[in-house]
């Protein structure tokens, strides 16, 4: 039988229409866009032709478009290229507790180059309170760097209101729309977002390019300094196969997205049911309706992730886990633990993701197994439906 | 090397744990160990005869390689003499297994630590000496840092109107019983509400240790309460666990420390 793959949120598949879209890119028309001869001409064309299509997925203008190497650097450049840049304004930067680990990591770097970072706390669903948001606001805060939404629990923030805030109070707002495109219509304008980072990968594009959308009148810093090109932004031949790719899988997804969501929801109405209603002591992680359409993630008193892991990967199903066991450094997932969940609850829990090759016979297959699995974990458990409280 | 990149001996146990449960009984000792904070808990059971582990049992919170450990464990230590099964140490059991990706040898690995803490107590229990329990001391929370800078302001020292706390994620600090009712009515107003007590356990009336254990209070033992912190309001709380000896943080949004 084959595998059933629901982690989606950590790797898609390239959609086969957007390789052979690629394909021509590598060894026909192979130019080098800052070239001035037919060939090269060839190249500036499908770039530009790229740069707009890129440009319509997410309501900018084209020349608010800049490819760099994957959603990582466009983030560093969003925010050291943007602290950099604006210095002379103030020194502080404003993040939330549950952002992506690049951007918790960015946030150290900014640190110890003199810039100072605050992390507004999230409710037990993972969602930014504008109110607390408000409150970490200062003269000083040159940026605002807040995930459309969780690559963890799914949870959706309120990315109008938040860039409202900014605008109103003059500061710049990055999102890193990574875990949202493709599943959320994205439009910089009439959400307020200055500075967006993309990667081509998460909408079913090639690995290694990505986007960082850049208003008018926010200009970054560049990181990567060469031959100038992306208007001195990012340096480097331009990847023109890699950018082609995600050009056609953004428009394949603006075609398709609507139905995929749709499709999304049944399968988590039916994880979600499952779980809630069938396996005793579960609980949904993120929020319960503000979330994204591909994302369910549970936790269940007792038992321990890389365990669960381990007992779907045993029987062909790939998931994934916000537990310490299985990450670099032995912590549990901040995320989990920002919501207000205690170490031993954050090591319990199990996120799926579906995408655009998951069907009803996945949902199946795991519903199938889960309820042993579980079972199985938990009478090996010293503390499951273990309360140590005493009568007098 | 991948943090699950295990052995085929090490999915063996892990898929067929052998010895799993527990044991009763006057030769029986237990030893637990656990670190909460990468998400091991660990129970060891030995029953002896004649100074030999004549059955060991155990049950195990963890990742697939603290069940593997503490499935090892057992196997080998059986028909072992006590001094013999003191000698086990975690590369042993590691090597039984055809080695341990090196990140989870400490962490998830405390299999014969736990044995270890069995032998001792099965020892202590011989001899007569009674393994008196430390009592914690109650917590009033007099010494908190940030009680008074916080208080109306996330921290309060009754409940006169649970509904104040709708959708809040609220730590409750045991001190008496009158805590565990303050944690019991916010319970019906929110679905988080975190019961902290300094103690092993919470010894309480029979009517309020009925509903605490039906409830969906999440109770955290042997810990204390450092420091509130937060940005004019409630944000963290500072723990201090003491069977760890570590402190940490945990995400709330108003603190109960009833008087």
């Amino acid at each position: 039988m084959a595998d059933v793959y629901l982690d989606y949120h950590s790797s898609k598949p390239t959609d086969p229409r957007v390789v052979e879209a690629m394909l021509p890119f590598f060894s026909e028309r192979f130019g080098n866009p800052s070239a001035l001869h037919r060939v090269g001409d060839d190249a500036t064309q499908a770039l530009e032709d790229s740069r707009e299509q890129i440009a319509k997925f997410v309501n900018a203008d084209s020349d608010e478009i800049v490819f760099t190497a994957g959603a990582t650097e466009s983030i560093n450049m969003a925010l050291v290229g943007y602290a950099l840049r604006n210095k002379s304004k103030g020194n502080h930067v404003v993040i939330s507790e549950i952002e992506h680990i690049s951007i918790m990591n960015l946030a150290k770097s900014l640190a110890s180059m003199g810039f100072e970072v605050s992390r507004v706390p999230v409710d037990q669903y993972g969602r930014v309170s504008i109110e607390k948001l408000e409150r970490k606001l200062r003269k000083d805060t040159i940026l605002v760097s807040i995930g459309y939404a969780s690559n963890e629990i799914g949870t959706i923030q309120p990315i109008r209101e938040i860039g409202k805030l900014a605008a109103e109070k003059g500061i710049a707002f990055h999102t890193d729309a990574v875990a949202a495109e493709g599943l959320v219509k994205l439009d910089v304008r009439s959400d307020n977002v200055n500075l967006m980072s993309l990667s081509s990968n998460d909408i079913y594009g090639p690995k290694g390019v990505g986007v960082l959308y850049m208003r008018k009148g926010y200009r970054v810093n560049p990181l990567i300094i060469g031959g100038g090109q992306e208007r001195g932004l990012r340096s480097g031949t331009e990847d023109i196969p890699g950018i082609v790719g995600m050009s056609v899988a953004a428009q394949i997804m603006t075609k398709e997205m609507d139905e995929e969501v749709r499709r999304y929801l049944r399968y988590r109405n039916r994880f979600t049911k499952f779980v809630l209603n069938e396996i005793p002591d579960s609980h949904l992680n993120g929020h319960p309706t503000e979330r994204l359409a591909s994302n369910s993630h549970f936790r269940f008193d007792g038992i321990e992730g890389e365990s669960i892991l381990l007992s779907f990967k045993d029987r062909g199903i790939a998931v994934s886990t916000g537990s310490a066991c299985t990450s670099k450094t032995l912590e549990p997932s901040h995320t989990l633990i920002a919501t207000g969940l205690i170490h031993e609850e954050a090591h319990g829990s199990l996120q799926l993701t579906t995408g655009r090759y998951s069907n009803d016979e996945d949902v199946n297959r795991v519903i199938e197994v889960m309820p042993e699995i579980i079972e199985r974990l938990r009478k090996l458990s010293p503390i499951y439906r273990k309360k140590r409280v005493i009568a007098k | 090397m991948k943090s699950t990149q295990y052995s085929e001996k090490v999915l063996d146990h892990f898929r067929n744990p052998r010895n799993v449960g527990v044991l009763e009984g006057d030769d029986v000792a237990v030893g637990r160990v656990g670190n909460p904070t990468c998400g091991d808990i660990m129970e060891v059971y030995i029953r002896v005869k004649d100074d030999r582990i004549a059955d060991a049992k155990f049950r195990t919170f963890g990742c697939g390689s603290a069940i593997a450990t503490s499935s090892m464990t057992t196997e080998m230590v059986k028909g072992m003499t006590l001094d013999e099964a003191l000698k086990v140490t975690r590369q042993d059991v590691a090597t039984e297994l055809d080695g341990l990706p090196p990140i989870k040898m400490h962490c998830s690995n405390l299999a014969a630590d736990a044995l270890h803490e069995a032998i001792k107590n099965y020892r202590a229990a011989q001899s007569q000496e009674a393994v008196s329990e430390p009592e914690a001391e109650a917590s009033t929370g007099e010494c908190v840092i940030g009680k008074d800078e916080f208080l109306q302001h996330g921290v309060y020292t009754s409940v006169e109107d649970p509904s104040d706390f709708e959708d809040k994620r609220v730590l409750v600090i045991h001190n008496g019983d009158k805590s565990v009712k303050a944690a019991l009515d916010l319970a019906s107003k929110t679905s988080r509400v975190v019961l902290m007590t300094p103690e092993t356990k919470i010894q309480t009336t029979r009517e309020l240790a009925k509903q605490l254990e039906s409830s969906q209070i999440k109770i955290i033992y042997s810990s204390r309460l450092r420091e509130i912190r937060g940005d004019q309001e409630v944000e963290r709380a500072l723990i201090h666990d003491d069977e760890e000896d570590e402190d940490h943080e945990i995400y709330i949004d108003a603190v109960v420390i009833v008087d």
